[in-house]
């Protein structure tokens, strides 16, 4: 898979999402796939901040380590990002009379580094234009580099600037004049992209966030309450600009406690809500989820991830919470933890948590992660008419709810533990939704009997949940395969990769590259991932040369919920915890390494370990 | 209860319960909870048209007590709850009962912020100024030096102005019941549930088993009706003033009502022109008008 990477540093602030975000609209439209990925400390202005783009004619969800392009917005560019040039790369910077020191000077020679000093402050003054258009002429330059149709930028531009007439003028003269320019020493500078593939121009540049917002809407959520806590905060941004148009009740709570009781009261009352959050906040919000299990109240939580503990670092990524997420509050009951991969399914499994919280009447926990919910993909148009809006045993017709006695909203011997629900204001039978430990008519009851029964039936809605879960998705050497088909035939696999969440992406477009081509490399994402479910796993382990755990945490967490379920082992692991995600280079050769060492130990046997027998 | 057949007018009986009372003898509790079934059935409401929500406390052992569409939550959480219900579901009276250690102690946050968003619940203090369920410790409410269950000297912390806190919050409805008196009572909660906006009542009630100071008799002996006194609960000041000065005697009734202050929902521009409710809302979305400028 051909690949090119342009990587734009500078001070927080200082523009490089603006020239980020227009480049890569322009190359879509151009018929090419980006993958856009950010970094940014937790300030809002100075700091370095990066924002890459890679680039392909082929489906691309990963970010490299190695750049072809660096574009530097100021001098520290020069001293912190030189290491990431490929050979050849280009450096484009805007410093001054810059000296670079003599480590730089030999890296430019061995790497034959191109290096453009491009005169922004001279063109800004003959132009008699504000620093802020200083991205103009640096986008303009690059797009010239990329060989790029000069009015394919106007056009975009011209988008953004429909109603400020003076303002498109003076962006015009900047881009011509960007466009034009020619670095003296080097000449003209072409970075030569592949040949493009139309089919991507219609698609959308959209951020995990935005899906799972659009994704929100779709499945029918009415009312969104949440508290600022990045990464989770761009959902609740991109909600609160939709709701014009979308007529939805959004409450920016007081805290996330508040956030989590409005959106249970919201649900209770029979709407759709949604609040989401991270670490510390989903702390905060967990004894609202063990108070909805005690009610059997149906609620979705968003859990955007991000390296802890505490406020551990807030604008980088992780996949520390699946245990919290599984774990966390008070009591033994039914929950769902699910997690998204990238945009597709952040808008996909919007519906899907939501069905599934209102069939079991349990709360579903969404994870995602910084990576996910920052990021910029490439996404094909989303399929709505595959969504069904399913609301469980919920009663609404009249005649029906005629019908109801108070006995049957918690009836303990209701079919899977999962009882007739109708909502307030129903002319009906009413009920109390109880936080104490109750009968089926929701009154106070602590007998030993009824406690037994009370416990069993919410933790009954398990088994049910369990078993209607869709299997996890196997890839094999990059294609996407029926899981089921798979399982018991074909030939040995020579490496099995777990993996969940964000990971996925990344192991897909490692799985596609050259270097392992028709290599018998098998990869098994997880999407749900509690209640767990092994059986396809423990199969396919059996005929696994090698397995291994690839995660973005210390522990390898979904490992030990692999373990603890099923008995079993994974004792190879690729984790991450420095707060990036994998990059895609980075993880390749991971991979690479595992598969040479299956190959070495093919004459000795493999080194698979049950710690129990599967069950 | 039979839907079917309710042809009548809602009546007390339709609010019986099964379930037994387990307050202690002479718990202000009784009167309070008589006090909200008259009003329901006062204003024409039968159970299944109304949503309580229930604090922790001895009051929130109430909730099963009642007919209706109840909710009983966590500790201090009970207006957030009631707030998203509501909001949910503008047809449906929503109603939040606390205690004192819920409302200024645990969820004291929720309160403040309730008032100042004047979200349109109506909320009722159940004040025996201690915790009782948890066997008598003192509430931010409890007098300063008074010995209770876990402070036997006392507790060093000055006692919270209640009062005063919920008149700095610019509130649209303050009022002030005593659990003696079932008639007053009725009047202020049928006047709460009827204002748009949020409504803060308090009940003073007794506690005969933990709070030896304010004690039925003592309320009694001091508290009197301010409208039946002429007072106008038009003016701010002066039902503050009202409010804050309980040492001789107590004021009750409604102490503050302002009218023209739009609650939180009606200040929500989306939802301005919007007849159906959220609950009503749930539906697939066509969302592809929404994704068109990201392409």
């Amino acid at each position: 898979m051909p690949r090119i990477s342009l990587k734009i540093v500078g001070a927080s602030g200082q523009g490089i999402n603006s020239i980020g975000a227009i480049i890569a609209k322009g190359l879509k439209r151009s018929g090419y796939c980006v993958f856009g990925y950010r970094e940014y400390p937790s300030l809002i202005k100075g700091g370095h901040a990066s924002y890459q783009l890679d680039v392909s004619n082929e489906r691309i969800c990963s970010t490299e380590t190695k750049v072809d392009v660096l574009v530097a917005l100021n001098h520290h560019g020069l001293e912190l990002n030189m290491e990431e040039l490929k050979q050849g790369g280009i450096v484009l910077h805007v410093t001054p009379g810059w000296q670079f020191p003599e480590h730089h000077r030999k890296l430019i020679a061995e790497r034959s580094l191109r290096i453009i000093y491009f005169p922004v402050d001279d063109m800004l003054n003959r132009l008699g234009a504000r620093a802020i258009l200083s991205n103009v002429l640096l986008t303009a330059f690059v797009w010239s580099m990329l060989d790029q149709d000069i009015d394919a930028l106007k056009s975009l531009v011209g988008e953004t600037f429909a109603k400020k007439k003076a303002l498109l003028e003076l962006n015009i003269r900047c881009i011509d004049e960007g466009y034009s320019f020619v670095d003296p020493e080097q000449g003209a500078i072409s970075v030569a992209l592949p040949p493009p593939d139309k089919g991507f121009a219609g698609h959308l540049l959209i951020t995990g966030s935005q899906a799972m917002g659009l994704g929100a809407v779709h499945a029918g959520v009415r009312l969104y309450a949440g508290y600022p806590m990045t990464p989770s905060s761009p959902l609740l941004s991109f909600i609160a600009e939709l709701e014009n148009k979308t007529h939805m009740v959004v409450k920016q709570a007081e805290d996330e406690i508040t956030a989590a009781q409005i959106v249970s009261g919201a649900m209770y009352m029979g709407t759709r809500a949604l609040t989401a959050t991270s670490g510390v906040g989903f702390d905060l919000m967990s004894e609202t989820l063990s108070l909805n299990a005690m009610i059997e109240n149906p609620t979705v939580f968003v859990l955007a991830q991000r390296p802890g503990p505490a406020t551990g670092l807030p604008t980088w990524t992780a996949q520390g919470s699946l245990l919290q997420a599984a774990n966390c509050s008070a009591g033994e009951f039914t929950r769902c933890v699910i997690s998204v991969s990238n945009s597709q399914d952040a808008f996909d499994l919007m519906p899907v948590a939501f069905n599934l919280a209102e069939q079991y009447q349990i709360s579903v926990i969404v994870l995602t992660d910084k990576q996910i919910a920052e990021a910029l993909y490439t996404q094909h148009p989303y399929d709505q008419e595959k969504t069904e809006i399913d609301r469980g045993r919920l009663v609404v017709d009249p005649e029906k709810l005629k019908l109801l006695k108070s006995s049957d909203r918690f009836n303990p011997h209701a079919q899977g533990g999962v009882s007739l629900r109708w909502l307030p204001g129903s002319r009906a039978a009413t009920y109390c939704a109880q936080g104490d430990e109750h009968n089926s008519i929701g009154a106070v009851d602590e007998s030993s009997l009824n406690t037994k029964l009370q416990i069993e039936k919410r933790l009954r809605k398990c088994h049910g949940l369990k078993a209607g879960l869709p299997a996890p998705h196997l890839s094999i050497g990059g294609r996407s395969v029926e899981t089921s088909d798979w399982i018991d035939t074909g030939d040995e696999i020579e490496l099995l990769a777990i993996g969940w969440g964000s990971t996925g992406d990344v192991f897909q477009d490692v799985m596609r590259s050259d270097e392992l081509r028709g290599r018998k490399i098998a990869y098994l994402h997880f999407t749900y991932l509690w209640p767990l479910r092994t059986q396809e796993l423990q199969r396919l382990a059996k005929r696994s040369k090698h397995i291994v755990l690839v995660e973005q945490n210390y522990q390898g967490q979904l490992g030990m919920l692999i373990r603890m379920e099923c008995g079993l082992d994974i004792p190879d692991k690729i984790l991450k915890y420095d707060g990036r995600p994998f990059f895609y280079d980075e993880l390749l050769s991971s991979v690479i390494e595992r598969c040479a060492s299956t190959s070495e130990n093919e004459k000795t046997s493999p080194g698979l370990e049950h710690a129990g027998s599967p069950s | 209860m039979n839907i079917a057949l309710q042809t009548q007018p809602p009546a007390l009986s339709d609010y019986y319960s099964e379930t037994k009372c387990i307050w202690c003898d002479g718990c202000g509790n009784y009167g309070i909870w008589t006090a909200v079934k008259y009003s329901l059935v006062e204003l024409n409401l039968y159970p299944w048209q109304v949503c309580l929500c229930y604090d922790v406390g001895c009051n929130g052992n109430g909730s099963d007590k009642i007919e209706g569409y109840r909710f009983h939550g966590l500790h201090g959480r009970v207006i957030p709850f009631a707030a998203g219900a509501k909001l949910a579901n503008m047809k449906v009276p929503v109603i939040a009962f606390g205690g004192d250690g819920a409302t200024f102690s645990e969820g004291i946050g929720h309160l403040i912020h309730g008032v100042r968003s004047n979200y349109p619940i109506t909320f009722v203090l159940h004040n025996n100024t201690n915790f009782g369920l948890t066997t008598g410790q003192a509430s931010s409410l409890t007098p300063q030096g008074q010995a209770m269950n876990t402070s036997p000297n006392g507790i060093p912390e000055h006692t919270l102005a209640s009062m005063d806190l919920v008149f700095s919050l610019n509130p649209t409805f303050v009022a002030r019941g005593f659990s003696g008196d079932i008639k007053l009572m009725t009047r202020i909660l049928k006047a709460a549930i009827q204002h748009r906006g949020f409504a803060f009542v308090e009940m003073l009630q007794a506690c005969p088993t933990y709070n030896h100071f304010a004690t039925h008799e003592y309320l009694l002996d001091r508290y009197f009706d301010a409208n039946a006194d002429g007072h106008d609960p038009g003016n701010l000041q002066q039902a503050r003033a009202l409010a804050t000065q309980v040492q001789d005697r107590i004021a009750c009734g409604i102490l503050y009502q302002r009218r023209d202050a739009p609650d939180f929902y009606s200040r929500l521009i989306p939802r301005q022109g919007v007849e159906t409710t959220c609950v009503e809302e749930v539906r697939r979305y066509d969302v592809s008008e929404y994704w068109k400028e990201l392409v």
